[in-house]
Order: C-alpha cells, then structure tokens, then sequence
C-alpha cells in the first residue's frame, strides 16, 4: 500500500539508518507499544509477545538503512511484520501437541454478580481469546491498533468486504458471550 | 448511497463511532443518522456499548530490558562504528604480538609447553571470531 509521502515515520526510520539515538529512542516510544499490544492480545502470552515484538524491532533495524520511502507506511509493514511472526507461534502451538492446555480465563460469567474493573478485563480478554485468530485479528486490529479497513485489510491480505464479515462475525460473539456484562459497563 | 441495512452492517462491523468507519462511507452515515436519530441512535449506542468493553482489555507496557536490547542493537552511526572497529584492530594487534610472544618463549625455552600458547591461541579465534560478529552487527544489527 503506498503511503502517497504521507508516512509519519519516513523520517524517524531514516534518522535510525543514521544511527541516530535520538530516532531510535523516539521510534520505540511510538511504534513498540503498539506492537507489544498487537502480539499481546493475538498470543495471550506476555513473554511470546515480547519475544514477537523483539524480532519485529530488529526485523526493522536491518530494513531502516534500506527502506524504499512512498512504498508503504512503515506503521503497517511493522504490523505485518508482527502479525506474521504471531502466524508462526500459533501455528506451532496447533502443531505441538501438549498435556498441559494453554492457561485460560472461563470466559463465562463469574458467579458473582459484582466484577472489579480487572476481573472485568480479564473477563474481556478470554472471550477475545476465545475467538477463532482471523476475527480476533480482525478486532485488535481495527478496534484496539486503530487501523482503517483498507490498511488492516492489506495487513491480513485479505480484502475489505471479508475483514468486514470477520469483524461482524468476532464482535457478534463477543456480544453474546459477554452479554451479562453490558449492563455494567 | 446509505441505506439502514448498511447503517447497520457499519456498526455491527466497526463499532459505535462513525469517525471509525470507512472514510468514504462517514459522510452519509452522518446524514442518514441526522434525519432518523430516532431508529439510528440506539443502533450506534448499542455498538459502543461493546467497544466500552473492548477498551477494558489491557495492553502491556514495554519493560526497560526489552527497550535497552532493542536500543543496544539499533544501528550505530558511521564513525562509531569505525572507531569500534579500529580499537578492536588494535587489540587483535596486541593479542597477535603476545600470541608470537609465547610461542617465541616456548621455543626458546626448548620445553615442549603446548598449554600457554594453545590458550593464548584459543583466546585469539574467539576474539577474531568476536569481530566478525560484531562487523556484521554493525552492518546488520539483527545478527546481535
């Protein structure tokens, strides 16, 4: 997707080709939370993601002295970049069978009327988690790393019209099974 | 054209904020949601009543090892890395002086004492083989 010299991060990138600490240092406050959260709400695991957000960074260490300005908007090639690294781990978890099951939240109501703020979280996070990938992808994508369509589109490589159906369907069972919760909230 | 159905559809799919949908569909929104704020409102209050709950799923901030690892293998500027290279070259120097050092001593001596200048040899490979690591760090700081 091409950027139309609209990149925010054109400059930064070229500033951390230079070996500029001041680039890299700016880089990081801007675009590492964003990736550390992406890989965080895909993995549901807090040392795969930073281990997902680490390769992403260095992935882009080695790109920033070659980076082709106009040719896509670094914020994006970042999130495909991460996205694909997330692929893989959940990919190998399908792959490797294991006695003990990923530790998850009952992502149905807890017997107690009256949530805190994190067991509602927590409650918000499992039934994220609990979504088939594509449409949790689709959801933190558009929802929590704030791209439009046409660019979470390109992330996933797939087009408009099916990211529309991914995020109708994931939010559709979000509501249901978070429907006791919509009166607290 | 905005029709209720896809009014709908919008909100189902992005949520209860217009300024969230797809730009070229916001404008029309607007103004159907303006003519029948009755019909419409709920739908974009019931929407937003879920992305109040997405909100509450946490985000994980960056600790300070994961930054200053991804800092110590960010590119170093030109002349830094000249400089590295040149205070390596001399230590590489030194190491290679001290290396014929003991071998000269040992046959001098007349002893066969391999274990000084096998160790002496040894710690030249690692730190030879130490910079090519760090000369294709500096050139590709992922290698780090």
């Amino acid at each position: 997707m091409a950027t139309d010299g609209n990149d925010p991060d054109e400059a930064l990138l070229a500033g951390v080709g230079r070996g500029e600490a001041s680039a890299v240092r700016t880089l990081l406050d801007r675009r590492l939370p964003r990736i550390l959260a992406l890989s965080r709400r895909l993995l549901n695991d807090p040392g795969e993601a930073e281990d997902v957000a680490q390769e992403t960074f260095l992935r882009a260490w080695k790109q920033a002295r070659a980076w082709k300005p106009g040719a896509a908007r670094f914020d994006t090639w970042l999130h495909r970049v991460a996205l694909n690294l997330c692929y893989d781990r959940l990919r190998r978890r399908r792959e490797t069978p294991t006695d003990q099951p990923p530790e998850q939240v009952d992502p149905g109501p807890a017997p107690d009327a009256g949530l805190l703020a994190s067991d509602l979280s927590q409650r918000v996070e499992a039934a994220l988690a609990a979504l088939p990938d594509r449409q949790r992808e689709a959801i933190v994508l558009c929802h929590h790393q704030g791209l439009g369509n046409i660019e979470a589109a390109a992330v996933m490589a797939i087009s408009v019209e099916a990211l529309e159906g991914l995020l109708g369907r994931g939010r559709r069972a979000l509501k249901a099974s978070l429907a006791d919760l919509r009166g607290e909230d | 054209m905005m029709t209720f159905e896809r009014f709908e559809d919008l909100a189902a799919a992005y949520g209860g904020e217009i300024a969230r949908w797809p730009e070229g569909e916001r404008e029309a929104a607007r103004a159907l949601l303006a003519a029948e704020p009755a019909r419409l409102s709920p739908v974009l209050t019931e929407a937003a009543g879920l992305d109040r709950l997405l909100d509450l799923a946490p985000a994980q901030r960056p600790d300070a090892a994961l930054l200053g690892r991804l800092i110590a293998a960010a590119p170093q500027p030109a002349n830094t890395a000249r400089r590295w290279i040149a205070g390596l070259g001399a230590a590489l120097g030194l190491s290679a002086a001290a290396f014929a050092g003991v071998s000269v001593g040992v046959m001098v001596g007349g002893q066969a004492q391999p274990a000084p200048a096998a160790v002496a040899q040894a710690e030249t490979v690692t730190a030879v083989d130490f910079t090519a690591d760090l000369q294709d760090a500096l050139e590709e700081p992922a290698a780090l």
